[in-house]
């Protein structure tokens, strides 16, 4: 049980390493990809509705220690992110991967706008503008083009493997 | 099962309820979580300087398909800028250089005075929500919390997170960027050229207006002193003595003191990375006349101010003029390009209320 926890830190800091490198250098229409929210997706995705959450909150938590807004935003709106992608998969009885996909694309959105929803209850606001709109759908098409590999990265971070004797 | 879910549960509600904490904290500025957010820098640089390293190739390739035309394009519009502000900048070198002996002879504050630290942009912010670059220069080399940043060409932000090694620059555009500035307004347009017309010695002669553009070639053997003097309510009269000047009409131009360039403060707000800042609380009195788009904005110092005054920040781009006595709102365009940052000057600069007891 803690040795995916461990896995998912250490993988996490590794995608977080790409976020603010590859990620922020490469802006298709201006717009950052955003990879940290697409593990806390497909993490939710596949594992469910805890699984997600523990792992957005994770993963938003080691992501707030990079940013400038307070500590624990972060934590928040990735969480909710990776309780709803578990949420959504939640009503197809056995996914394919076209479902999945489309989910963790509807998913990032969602995910894209709880972030700035967050920061305006702590009284940041000033981001729920027009712009919202595009970014919200450059993220969701980037996230859907990198799923197949996060799916697999996913996967094997947070499958629980049986210790054989 | 059950009892994994129980603990799965149990997990999320400590992750929220510590997540809420340490929002509750840092918006405080608790020094734990600034210590917590160093230890996780330092485990964390070694890894995003590798995966640099090693995406760099990445990026590199990406830059070179999508941004080879711009990058073309941009280097033609600089070269034909930068021919057309040749000149200029050696007349505004020396004007500059001017102003600061005048101030400096004053005894008032000037940029000239004030240490500055040079650094260079390693990162932009990796979220979409978030107007602010990382420099790589930091508490070491003297930076503080608060300190202006500048380019080349004016005020870009300000510090608002510092380590050991590097800070975070919140950028003008940034919905949370607020400071205190100058609108300089520029004089009304009615021009007052004073011209000693022409004139015997033993006659007195009027001081007579004249259309600038006009010929001087009617006017022969004239003695030409005059004095032209102002006066105004709460105003020291100003006394202005021409020289003699041999032969001619001569046209010298005499402001007067209405004319010269009137300031008001605000306060300039960034609105994000796709709409201009804006001017708040600009006075819409009657000294201050229209603000005309175009006008400099310069910041206004100050001891509360965390800017010197008078850096370079922008001009007015479009004047929203609002009902009632609310004064207008300005947009306003920058004089520095956020989107390609590269060399940063921070200024080690704290007003007095900042500065720390000695």
């Amino acid at each position: 049980m803690a040795s995916r926890w461990m896995r998912l830190v250490l993988v996490l800091l590794i995608v977080l390493s790409l976020q603010t490198t590859l990620f922020t250098e490469l802006r298709p229409f201006g717009v950052a990809a955003q990879v940290v929210l697409l593990m806390v997706v497909v993490a939710g995705s596949i594992f469910g509705v805890a699984i997600g959450a523990l792992t957005g909150l994770i993963a938003g938590l080691m992501y707030d220690l990079i940013l400038s807004t307070p500590v624990g935003l972060g934590s928040v709106a990735l969480g909710l992110a990776g309780a709803t992608a578990g949420l959504l998969i939640y009503f197809f009885n056995e996914p394919t991967w076209w479902m999945r996909s489309i989910a963790i694309a509807v998913v990032s959105s969602l995910g894209e706008i709880y972030y700035p929803l967050v920061q305006a209850t702590v009284g940041l606001d000033g981001w729920l503008q027009l712009r919202l709109v595009k970014v919200v759908l450059v993220v969701a098409v980037c996230n859907l083009l990198l799923s197949p590999l996060a799916i697999v990265v996913c996967r094997w971070t947070l499958s629980e493997r049986k210790t054989t004797l | 099962m059950v009892a994994a879910q129980s603990t799965r549960r149990r997990a999320i509600i400590l992750l929220v309820l510590t997540a809420i904490i340490l929002i509750t904290l840092d918006l405080q500025n608790s020094s734990a979580i600034s210590g917590l957010r160093s230890i996780f820098g330092t485990v964390f640089r070694p890894i995003e300087g590798t995966t640099r390293v090693v995406t760099r190739p990445v990026s590199n390739a990406w830059h070179g398909i999508f941004d080879y035309n711009n990058v073309l394009d941009e280097n033609d519009r600089l070269r034909e800028q930068v021919a057309q502000q040749e000149g200029a900048t050696i007349a505004a070198a020396a004007s500059v250089r001017l102003a600061q002996e005048l101030l400096a002879l004053n005894g008032l504050p000037t940029l000239a005075g004030i240490n500055a630290v040079s650094a260079q942009v390693i990162g932009n912010s990796p979220t979409n929500f978030s107007q602010t670059v990382e420099i790589n220069q930091g508490s070491e080399s003297g930076i503080r919390v608060g300190m202006p940043v500048l380019n080349a060409a004016g005020l870009i932000g300000k510090i608002t997170k510092v380590f050991t090694d590097r800070s975070i620059v919140m950028l003008i555009t940034d919905p949370d960027f607020a400071l205190s500035i100058k609108v300089v307004n520029a004089p009304r347009a009615t021009t007052t050229t004073t011209t000693i017309a022409r004139s015997n010695a033993a006659v007195p002669s009027p001081v007579v207006p004249v259309d600038p553009g006009s010929s001087s070639d009617s006017a022969v053997d004239t003695t030409t002193t005059t004095t032209t003097t102002t006066t105004i309510a709460g105003f020291t009269p100003t006394v202005t003595t021409l020289p003699a000047v041999p032969s001619g009409v001569s046209s010298i131009t005499v402001p007067l003191v209405s004319e010269l360039a009137v300031r008001e403060t605000g306060v300039i707000e960034g609105r994000g990375p796709s709409r201009q800042p804006i001017v708040r609380f600009v006075d819409n009195s009657l000294r201050f006349g229209d603000i005309q788009v175009g006008v400099p904005i310069v910041t206004a110092g100050g001891s509360q101010s965390l800017s010197p005054p008078d850096i370079m920040v922008g001009k007015v781009a479009r004047v929203v003029e609002r009902l009632g006595s609310a004064g207008p709102i300005l947009e306003i365009e920058l004089v520095a390009d956020l989107s390609n940052l590269s060399f940063l000057r921070v200024l080690l600069y704290q007003p007095i209320t900042e500065k720390p007891a000695p």
